[in-house]
């Protein structure tokens, strides 16, 4: 999967599973801090976009402060991706 | 126990102050769906974002009387499902990812006692927070607890009130079971339907209960509720509990019956009728609303409205009367095992 197909899938399932319906794919930079004040997530999100990368990549973070350098914004959540697995 | 305020989310439009001047909502599906407000300044858009349905209405129309009475000593809801639908969701989560991690939002949403406790959190309510979850009878028990906080002096002040949501899960758990209709039909020819099953409906009703009468909309005189009975237990049950507080049937100004066009449990709206008084007047809720387990919170909703402005809409109508609403029963059962009475008195 290229990468820019990846990154506009993973938006479309941030969406879906934070609930966020009143934004669009692209409504969310590539760059953008998820837990900014622009989306405004909270630790109970962090723990579904654990949830997500376990379920839709099967990629699990074990260690929390892993998942601090992880989950900072679409570009770092797509990196980890292709990363670890064959995208 | 005095009924101070209250505020309804429902099928029909009774968010706004004037309804029913506002006019009777007619529906034609198998399902009466909520109409509910505008919750921006009410709740955060980021947990806006998490609640399902019912917690939503719950919060909806709870939150604006907790928040506006800083007396409110604790909170006593009754609801037979809560929040299903993130109830099925967490459960069904389960089994397709094998007990592996599972998402938190519809764990936090799933059960019973969400709302109780999201109230208690938004409204910073740290007293008494309990959650009946007794079917048919559930908010029966919430008002019965809310009555002997009260009267024990325990309480001065509470929050009580219902919730139910339609979902996707009890929509074909009660269709499977004919609970509901096969067939669609007008909530105007609901009652005089010849078929099983009813329609389904859903809202949040809440009030805010006090010892003191003072600018009270009404008074809960008393409540009963009786499970399994025969028609005779039934009739027992009724006049046991006129009898504690020293009333005859003729007393009655009005009840309010729930019928809900099901003809293999109507009959026991009707065979009830037969012992009320020439003069009482007799009406319906159920085809304003649909019916749901805690259905009889809308209806004690409407008797407050309908104290308040003196008449009655003539979808309700089913025997008239001229007397004004001193004293009103409300009598509703589930499934045709549950019955509750509730006992309201005007205080005008």
């Amino acid at each position: 999967m290229e990468v820019a197909a990846l990154k506009l899938k993973l938006k479309e399932q941030i969406i879906e599973y934070l609930n966020l319906m009143d934004l669009k794919p692209e409504d969310i930079t590539d760059e953008e801090p998820l837990f900014g004040p622009n989306l405004g997530l909270d630790s109970i999100d962090s723990i579904e976009l654990i949830v997500l990368l376990e379920r839709e990549y099967g990629l699990k973070i074990k260690n929390p402060a892993d998942g601090r350098k992880i989950l900072v914004d679409v570009n770092h959540i797509a990196d980890y991706i292709i990363e670890n697995t064959k995208v | 126990m005095y009924i101070k305020k209250v505020v309804c989310i429902s099928p029909q439009d009774t968010i706004k102050d004037n309804f029913p001047q506002t006019g009777i909502i007619e529906f034609d599906a198998l399902q009466c769906p909520a109409i509910e407000p505008d919750y921006a300044g009410l709740i955060p858009r980021g947990l806006l974002r998490r609640m399902g349905k019912a917690i939503r209405m719950g919060v909806g129309a709870g939150l604006p009387l907790l928040t506006g009475n800083k007396d409110i000593e604790g909170i006593i809801i009754g609801t037979a499902n809560g929040g299903l639908e993130d109830c099925i969701k967490f459960l069904n989560q389960i089994v397709k990812y094998n007990e592996g991690t599972l998402t938190p939002t519809n764990f936090v949403q799933s059960t019973p006692n969400s709302l109780g406790g999201t109230l208690a959190l938004m409204g910073q309510n740290s007293g008494y927070n309990v959650t009946h979850v007794n079917k048919g009878l559930s908010f029966e028990s919430a008002l019965m607890d809310a009555q002997m906080l009260i009267e024990a002096g325990d309480a001065k002040t509470l929050l009580v009130g219902c919730i139910e949501e339609i979902s996707t899960y009890n929509t074909n758990i009660y269709t499977m079971d004919g609970f509901l209709k096969k067939e669609a039909l007008l909530s105007s020819e609901l009652l005089n339907s010849e078929t099983k099953g009813t329609i389904n409906g859903e809202g949040a009703t809440m009030f805010v209960v006090d010892q003191n009468g003072e600018n009270a909309l009404a008074r809960i005189i008393d409540t009963g509720q009786i499970t399994h009975p025969n028609h005779e237990d039934l009739l027992e049950c009724l006049n046991a509990l006129l009898r504690r507080n020293q009333l005859e049937m003729s007393d009655l100004d009005a009840v309010l019956l729930g019928y809900n066009g099901d003809q293999s449990t109507d009959h026991w709206y009707k065979q009830l009728s037969h012992s009320f008084d020439e003069g009482t007047g007799l009406y319906s809720y159920k085809n304003l609303v649909g019916d749901f387990p805690t259905v009889s919170g809308f209806a004690l909703f409407l008797v407050l409205k309908l104290i308040e402005l003196g008449e009655i809409p003539k979808e309700m109508i089913l025997k008239g009367s001229n007397r004004s609403l001193g004293k009103v029963l409300i009598y509703n059962h589930h499934r045709g095992v549950q019955h509750g009475f509730i006992l309201v008195e005007s205080l005008a």
